[in-house]
């Protein structure tokens, strides 16, 4: 609730009107700097609600994760549940399986996406546009309507059943696309011009000019794709039958269906497998610091 | 662009052809040679019923094993209909209902097994399985209604244990003592517990009722089930849907840790209980199981036969298995819904679709099971309405009265407002479709 | 882009050869898998809406019988209107709120990466723990929301997800804090691609903050903008998974929304062929909708 009373444009955007005198703004600004601490620690605890609870429900026993009212302490920690769910299932599978796809998805649609992007950012040619408008067009459709035909084709293809589908499924969606491709419009026309003039390809000039530029935007495509890999759970659970091919969303659902909707068990899964994106999201988030996009350019 | 339009055109008509299906392949039979059938399963290191099927059958036909695949619980049907559609499934597969039954037979994904079901002389609970004198699964599993009461807080609360003449007028009586009494004892569980399920008010309604139709779209019948709901909940005797709703009530949790006195709920969920006492989920404590309380007093009391409802649960066959295997597979069926593998289906407390005395009394055997007469004659005697016939417009109708319970339960809506709607709904929506 | 084009006129023909076999040449890696895994099947799927199709067999074609049977369907009338009713007010909030957030974690502060990361967070939680905890804080009679709107005076609090009424608003609201940590990502990387200079220019010129906000982070960030207006709408949408496990559709049909109907009509009815028509029309809507955005912009870059 508080998150979105933040909504409203942020602290220092109130201040209107003509300049203040520079002492007195200095004042002002570290009044504002502290509501906005105030203001960010209470969004953070709004935010951050829902992980709480899980946290604590994997710690309590399954009768005990619904009370009324809400009870946000339990009285004993248990740990069994963590116990449990490395001991009875197959964690370490799920998350091989699970990182492996991660990992080569996101490869894929980085290098794919970022590399098409360039085409269609850059590069006049006729057609560009109705193919761009397809791309656009196939995620205005839901997948529950065409994942059976795709389904059947994929096993036509032989790919159902294994790694491979998860893999071209999530590979070359036209998200990466549109994403960079905006991204790539932001930098200076100018900058590939005398690229070329100088003689480099586009090849060269992708390498050496868009990608260094749009690291950002490649930061974020890469934690994105990450993510939504990681933690997707209706394509594992079309595509995937064999036990030993489970990722670690489908793992976690599979084992915990068999315990008869155990919610402690789920939250315990669910806090598993949020950690390694955390950390990853973490580390990545470096990624969003001023200055690198606007050095070399024109001011 | 304009060269792979014509390119993506023929891929997508090839595409269309090969949703028209193909056929199994043809192979040279021998009735002695091993044989291996894949059997459809779910959750299967807690779901002992697939095993115990598997190894009973292994145990009579040696040459045959029948292998299991694993499937989703909570998406079992999805993954199926998608596995069918790509002529991945295996050979036998599990119907969970009877609405699922439908979708299967008419899409003609399952194979004629009248050979199988001829062997199996009377069962009641293959006839919905019949569809134009050919039978296209049996069943295994029959699962019914049934009224759990916690004897232990009817006496706490002073309230004669039921003896099986309820009707739901007494049900809605006692529910309000017991709520008083225990309240009175200084105990804060509930009467009853209604779960938020559909069929705890429709499938006693179309089960009962006598005329009730469920796809005549006429659903007058539903109103004094709902009102009985309605009174419960608004007398504080059965915790809201609403709070059930949203703070995910669990049954098991609620009959279980004895916050509520009674539940009705199917007979599956006996396994569960004494599956839970056991792991300490569950308090110990006396239980019993009675009838569902009856419409009106001719059939209540225990010299007449109370009526109740559920669905099968089914077997059958994937019409793309490989003719060898076909006799094997008939085999299976006709085991699965035979004597033998009831009373073994009845030793991990499930129950089985054939019922006699002696599965019966294996089930009563079982450690934690309640050993009193009205327990046995609930669990043994009782008409069983299929809570989904079938047709081509169960489905759709069950979506639509899915919607009428949420709307009414919640009290988003009169109940006789939206049972006109629903009835308006049914009319232009389904049943004209 | 302008100049480009002017210098590209003369030698028209040779170049445009040369660009068409350089930009087919990039995208081809990625067309290659589109094509065939994604475009294949959802053009079979517009084959598919015009016929009678229940997964197994051959599709029966009906010509239009589905989009006529459509027309008089009130319930997808009713997803529809809860469609829009959705779209509507989650799109501005959500933008506002991730933008919020974007700015203010974009500049030097003690700790940011743990409130970005605070920020993410509610879109990598489980969608089941989601569900019960916002279930459980609305929940009516003894959910914390209410429990606080009776204390600062409300008499009469609202039902939330157990009402027809409030239900819809309690969806947006936690659809809106589930994604605005998702699209303030975006947000972000738009931000670094405003280059400082222009903000110390302005600055020297004594443009104030709002002016600051107006003049060079708005136009700045037009591209992004575009881009999470565009991904926003299609998201909104086609919202499924949030409201499936929150309310289900319900109570009665309040929550109902298209993606929720596609898939009812398709595994739960298995009428595959209507289900198909509903889709195509979700599709147009996006589409069309989404192409009068790219009319804009370009109408904007012009």
């Amino acid at each position: 609730m508080t998150a979105t009373r933040l909504t409203t444009p942020h602290a220092p955007l109130t201040i209107t009107g003509p300049v203040n005198p520079e002492p007195g703004r200095r004042v002002t600004s570290r009044g504002w700097r502290l509501v906005g601490y105030l203001a960010l620690v209470l969004a953070v605890a709004a935010l951050l609600l829902p992980f709480y609870w899980m946290v604590m429900s994997s710690l309590k026993t399954n009768s005990d994760v619904f009370t009324i009212p809400i009870k946000w302490v339990p009285d004993t920690l248990v740990w069994r549940n963590y116990i449990d769910i490395w001991q009875r299932s197959d964690m370490t599978t799920w998350l091989k399986n699970t990182l492996l796809l991660s990992v080569l998805v996101t490869l894929l649609q980085v290098f794919t996406g970022s590399f098409a992007a360039y085409g269609f950012a850059r590069i006049r040619f006729p057609g560009r546009n109705l193919l761009f408008l397809a791309y656009i067009g196939t995620i205005a459709v839901p997948w529950q309507s065409y994942m059976i035909p795709q389904f059947i084709l994929m096993s036509k293809l032989h790919l159902s059943n294994t790694l491979w589908a998860i893999v071209a499924l999530q590979a070359f969606g036209a998200f990466g696309v549109f994403l960079m491709k905006q991204f790539y419009e932001t930098i200076p026309e100018e900058l590939s011009e005398s690229a070329r003039v100088d003689g480099l390809s586009e090849f060269g000039i992708y390498r050496r000019i868009m990608l260094p530029l749009s690291r950002p935007a490649l930061a974020s495509l890469t934690l994105l794709t990450f993510v939504t890999t990681w933690n997707d759970y209706l394509g594992p659970l079309i595509y995937l039958r064999s036990p030993e091919l489970r990722t670690i969303q489908l793992g976690l659902r599979t084992f915990i269906s068999q315990y008869n909707a155990e919610y402690a068990l789920i939250m315990t899964g669910s806090v598993l497998s949020v950690l390694p994106v955390a950390v990853i999201f973490l580390l990545g988030q470096r990624h969003f610091v001023e200055g690198i996009a606007s050095t070399g350019l024109k001011g | 662009m304009k060269r792979a339009i014509p390119a993506v055109v023929s891929t997508a008509m090839a595409l269309t052809l090969v949703l028209a299906g193909c056929g199994g392949e043809d192979e040279p039979v021998d009735p002695n040679a091993p044989v291996t059938i894949t059997l459809a399963g779910w959750s299967l290191s807690s779901t002992p019923e697939f095993k115990t099927l598997a190894d009973g059958f292994k145990a009579t036909r040696p040459n045959v094993t029948v292998e299991l695949k694993e499937y989703d619980a909570a998406n079992y049907d999805t993954q199926m209909i998608a596995d069918l559609a790509a002529g991945t499934a295996p050979d036998v597969y599990v119907l969970k209902n009877l609405r699922n039954f439908y979708t299967y037979q008419s899409g003609g994904q399952l194979l004629d097994v009248s050979e199988a079901g001829s062997a199996l002389g009377s069962l009641p609970a293959l006839a919905p399985y019949q569809v134009d004198g050919k039978t296209y699964a049996v069943p295994y599993r029959q699962d019914s209604w049934v009224l759990y009461y916690n004897k232990e807080l009817f006496d706490k609360a002073k309230v004669a244990h039921p003896d099986g003449s309820w009707t739901w007028d007494d049900y809605v009586a006692a529910a309000k003592q017991l709520t008083a009494g225990l309240k009175g004892a200084g105990s804060t569980a509930t009467g009853a517990y209604q779960h938020v399920w559909q069929s705890t008010a429709q499938g006693f309604a179309l089960a009962q009722t006598p005329g009730a139709d469920l796809l005549s779209g006429d659903l007058a019948y539903l109103k004094p089930y709902y009102q009985r709901s309605l009174d419960l909940q608004a007398a504080g005797a059965q915790p809201t849907f609403g709070t059930a709703n949203t703070n995910k009530l669990s049954y098991q949790v609620q009959f279980g840790k004895q916050q509520s006195a009674m539940l009705l709920m199917g007979t599956w969920y006996v396994a569960t209980l004494l599956n839970q006492r056991k792991s300490g989920e569950a308090d110990t404590f006396e239980w019993g199981i009675a009838p569902a309380p009856q419409y009106d007093r001719s059939t209540a009391g225990t010299s007449a036969t109370p009526v109740t409802f559920g669905d099968p649960t089914g077997m059958g066959i994937n019409p793309k298995i490989s003719k060898s295997k076909v006799a094997a597979a008939q085999a299976f069926l006709a085991y699965v819904a035979g004597e033998e593998a009831g009373k073994a289906l009845a030793g991990i407390g499930i129950t089985p679709a054939r019922a006699s005395d002696p599965i019966t009394e294996t089930l009563f055997a079982l450690d934690g099971v309640p050993g009193d007469d009205l327990s046995k004659f609930a669990y043994g005697t009782h008409e069983i309405r299929p809570e989904n016939p079938v047709s081509n417009h169960t489905a759709g109708m069950q979506n639509v009265l899915n919607d009428l319970h949420s709307a009414v339960m919640s009290d988003s809506k009169g109940l006789d407002e939206a049972i006109t709607e629903a009835q308006a709904r049914a009319k232009n929506e389904v049943l004209t479709q | 882009m302008a100049a480009t084009l002017t210098r590209l006129r003369p030698r028209r023909s040779r170049l445009v050869w040369r660009n068409t076999v350089a930009g087919w040449s990039f995208i081809l890696p990625n067309f290659v898998g589109f094509a065939l895994l994604t475009l294949v099947p959802v053009v079979a799927l517009f084959y598919l809406a015009f016929t009678n199709w229940n997964v197994f067999g051959a599709a029966e074609w009906t010509g239009s019988a589905n989009f006529r049977r459509m027309w008089g369907d009130a319930s997808f009338w009713t997803a529809l209107r809860n469609t829009f009713y959705y779209t509507v007010f989650h799109i501005p909030l959500t933008m506002a709120a991730a933008l919020g957030l974007a700015l203010l974690l974009n500049r030097k502060l003690r700790g940011v990466g743990f409130f970005r990361t605070a920020a993410f967070f509610p879109y990598i939680t489980s969608i089941v723990a989601i569900a019960v905890v916002w279930n459980q804080l609305f929940s009516p009679e003894y959910g914390p929301v209410n429990a606080f709107l009776r204390a600062v005076g409300v008499d009469n609090p609202p039902g939330w997800t157990t009402s027809a009424d409030w239900s819809m608003p309690a969806v947006i609201i936690v659809g809106t804090w589930r994604e605005m940590g998702y699209y303030m990502l975006l947000f972000l990387a738009g931000l670094q691609t405003i280059p400082a200079q222009l903000y110390e220019a302005a600055k020297i010129d004594g443009a104030t903050s709002w002016q600051r906000f107006r003049h060079v982070t708005i136009p700045g960030l037009r591209h992004t903008t575009f881009f999470v207006v565009v991904m926003l709408t299609i998201g909104s949408f086609k919202v499924f998974d949030l409201i499936l496990v929150m309310t289900e559709g319900g109570p009665g049909q309040s929550t109902l929304v298209l993606s929720q109907y596609i898939y009812q009509k398709g595994f739960v009815e298995n009428q595959f062929g209507y289900a198909s028509a509903v889709s195509i029309v979700l599709f147009a809507i996006c589409f069309g909708v989404t192409g009068i955005q790219f009319w804009i912009n370009n109408r904007r870059e012009s």
